[in-house]
């Protein structure tokens, strides 16, 4: 029940929910909570790595204080930009930003 | 390259003068003078006549020579196999190029006179030579497969002569008829040739004949060999069941109906069949064959004489029995015979044609009911000829007819079976009986009440013709037509006394010596008399009764056939062969394989291309919503990508 296994499931499970989430929401904030996701099962990946095979240098627990910081960096852009896109089309459906010129 | 054999080796030079000039003469008319009509016809003309020349040059000089001459090179080599191309002058060999060479001079001196102002003139005398040269090289060739190259080339130039009229719609379908049905019979020619080759290893005429006698050949492939080449012969000498498109080759002009048709080469088979005369002979399974085959032509064609009304269509059948006669005197072992019966036949049927052709210039018409009412008796050189030429068709003494028929009836006679002999009696009868049906309608026209007015306008005009045969504006139309038909009826009239010569050189000083040979010169008692009387009384009493039905006063011109119309309606139908390939053409041909062939066309060939196209064409459209602004489909394709990476990095 404690093995490797288990967390690299879960992390891939939560994973996949999250790639599943970006490919078919039509929210643009659906598809950011959706990447917040994907970077929490890679997240929880790093952890079980560094748990059961690496024990003595936490590198795994160092990149994964770098993917949170990432993660909290880049979700402000992400809300940025689909503020400025909503301020252009009223709506924050991706398929409404379909226009390819400029 | 016959530059360098004119002084050492005339016999060369001639043998190569009749095989290269005709062609020569051939591409000068196509090439260069097809525009000049009278400068084609000098050019076709004059090859021939050097062709004559050589031709008798070489029958003259080589008439004592001791063994056949024979010219060979390598044409073709791959490694161990070398075919030979040359010329094979042997005693057989030099009659039938004689024979050819004349016929050919004479119809196209004819054709002078009765293919004055047609458009197609140079073209006409350029197929002419074509055949001439085709025919000419194919008799004197030493090996199965020139034999075989020629063999095909004559029945291209019979197509196109066939179909020389080639606006008329009946005309280019009876040319595609005859090509289609002879090649038929050639696909048995070249399988049978493969046979031979595979079996014995030579094609070669001679080395075949010599090792075929001599029991060197396996049975079982003289035998193969054999019927396959003999399909090659009912194709090309209209045998049954290849017997109908011989009529339907009267579509093209009479004078090639005159040369190819009766007297060259639908000879050719019965000519092939004489030049591999031992190897046949070896194998008596075939020569059974071949005579069934030959006595059921010779009665069938026959028949169909009866109760057709077309001038030339009479010859044409008349052509087909004679050939089956000649087959089965052949089959029978009578090898003189047959070879004799293939001249004086080659001679009469040719005159018959030419004659026919002169009245049907003068009345434009083939009907021989209407060419009699026209004042066809009128024509008196024409009208002598033809009977002549007909005395001769039906076995009347003296004509040359009566000799052949003779030989080969006394063949028949030593033939353990009788029933042949009994057919072939048949066949001098009715024989006898269809060619002066003809001779009476024209010598004694019935008018029919309506064409009364017609009859007396067509019959000053005839009149005025028949009176006038060297004045009139087509003066030497008429005498160009009228010198080779009075050179053939004297033929005719004296080649039959010229038997014993004739037999002596051809069989002289040959090594094969056929059993039945000896009943052929030898049979001189009470039998063979019999024999004769009763001949030239069927021949006789055919004569007779024609002219009871149709030349006496009191005669109706009806024939005895209208009294039973079913039969009279099958033998207008020949036999209803015509129909039954039509249904098998429509059921085999054009439902069964033509179909296939227009299904993979549509389906397979058609479809694959449509299908390549309708594959770029969706897959175009499935790329293009790469192309739609829609961001997800573009991180679908990356997440795709990265799966397909992570699958090659793991495996």
């Amino acid at each position: 029940m404690n093995s490797l296994s288990v967390y690299l499931t879960v992390a891939a499970v939560l994973f996949s929910l999250g790639l599943f989430g970006v490919l078919m929401r039509r929210n643009l904030i659906g598809m950011l909570i959706s990447i917040e996701l994907m970077l929490n099962g890679a997240n929880l990946n790093f952890m079980a790595f560094n748990r059961f095979l690496a024990p003595e240098p936490a590198v795994g627990q160092i990149v994964a204080l770098f993917v949170m910081g990432i993660a909290a960096a880049e979700a402000a852009i992400g809300l940025s930009i689909i503020l400025a896109l909503f301020r252009r089309l009223r709506s924050i459906n991706v398929e409404r930003a379909q226009r390819m010129r400029g | 390259m016959s530059m360098m054999w004119l002084p050492h080796d005339p016999v060369l030079t001639a043998a190569l003068a009749c095989a290269t000039l005709p062609f020569l003469a051939m591409a000068v008319i196509l090439i260069f003078t097809r525009p000049y009509q009278r400068l084609s016809c000098a050019v076709s003309v004059g090859a021939i006549t050097v062709c004559l020349g050589s031709a008798l040059y070489l029958l003259i000089s080589l008439r004592h020579a001791p063994a056949p001459v024979e010219y060979q090179w390598a044409w073709i080599i791959s490694s161990d196999m070398i075919i030979p191309f040359g010329f094979l002058l042997d005693r057989l060999s030099l009659l039938m190029l004689t024979i050819v060479a004349v016929i050919s001079f004479l119809v196209q001196v004819y054709s002078i006179g009765y293919m004055h102002g047609d458009p197609g003139f140079s073209r006409y005398y350029a197929f002419q030579s074509l055949f001439a040269w085709a025919m000419m090289t194919m008799v004197i060739a030493p090996g199965m497969l020139q034999l075989y190259i020629f063999w095909e080339l004559v029945g291209l130039a019979s197509y196109l002569l066939i179909g020389y009229y080639y606006e008329k719609w009946s005309a280019s379908q009876a040319g595609k008829k005859a090509f289609v049905m002879t090649r038929l019979g050639d696909i048995g020619f070249f399988l049978g040739i493969i046979a031979v080759l595979l079996g014995f290893g030579d094609l070669g005429i001679l080395h075949m004949n010599h090792a075929a006698q001599a029991g060197d050949i396996h049975p079982a492939v003289v035998t193969l060999g054999a019927l396959l080449i003999f399909c090659g012969v009912v194709g090309k000498s209209a045998q049954f069941p290849l017997l109908t498109w011989l009529p339907d080759a009267m579509e093209g002009p009479t004078p090639v109906s005159a040369l190819l048709h009766s007297a060259t080469m639908v000879a050719a088979g019965v000519y092939l069949m004489s030049r591999i005369f031992p190897f046949f002979a070896a194998s008596p399974d075939a020569m059974a064959v071949a005579l069934v085959i030959g006595t059921i032509t010779m009665l069938l064609a026959s028949t169909m004489a009866f109760v057709t009304y077309d001038i030339k269509q009479v010859w044409a059948y008349s052509t087909v029995s004679q050939l089956g006669f000649m087959v089965m005197s052949l089959a029978a072992g009578g090898y003189f015979a047959g070879v004799f019966h293939l001249t004086t036949h080659a001679g009469f049927k040719a005159l018959l044609f030419l004659c026919s052709g002169i009245f049907i210039h003068e009345y434009h018409t083939n009907d021989m009911r209407e060419i009699g009412r026209g004042g066809g008796r009128k024509l008196t050189i024409p009208m002598i000829c033809m009977t002549v030429g007909a005395l001769a068709l039906a076995g009347i003494f003296p004509f040359s007819g009566f000799f052949s028929k003779e030989a080969i009836l006394g063949v028949l006679a030593a033939h353990p079976n009788k029933l042949f002999l009994a057919a072939g009696l048949l066949g001098a009868l009715m024989t006898a009986y269809y060619s002066f049906r003809l001779i009476f309608f024209i010598l004694f026209p019935r008018e029919t009440s309506e064409a009364a007015h017609h009859h007396d306008e067509a019959h000053g005009h005839g009149h005025g013709h028949g009176d006038a045969h060297g004045a009139g504006h087509h003066g030497h139309v008429f005498w160009a037509m009228a010198w080779p038909v009075m050179i053939l009826a004297a033929v005719t009239l004296v080649l039959g006394f010229f038997q014993n010569e004739l037999q002596g050189y051809l069989l002289g000083l040959e090594p094969v010596a056929h059993g039945h040979e000896a009943a052929e010169h030898g049979g001189h008692g009470l039998g063979h008399y019999l024999l004769l009387t009763t001949a030239v009384c069927l021949a006789v009493g055919g004569v007779f009764f024609a002219y009871l039905e149709f030349g006496w006063k009191k005669a109706t011109q009806e024939g005895f056939l209208r009294k039973f119309p079913a039969v009279e309606t099958l033998f207008a139908n020949r036999w209803y062969m015509d129909h039954f390939y039509r249904k098998a053409l429509d059921l085999c041909v054009y439902c069964g394989f033509t179909n296939i062939f227009t299904r993979n066309d549509r389906r397979v060939i058609d479809g694959g291309i449509d299908g390549i196209c309708r594959f770029t064409v969706g897959g175009g459209r499935a790329v293009s919503f790469l192309q739609s602004g829609m961001l997800q489909y573009n991180l679908v394709l990356m997440v795709a990508a990265v799966g397909v990476l992570v699958l090659v990095f793991a495996l």
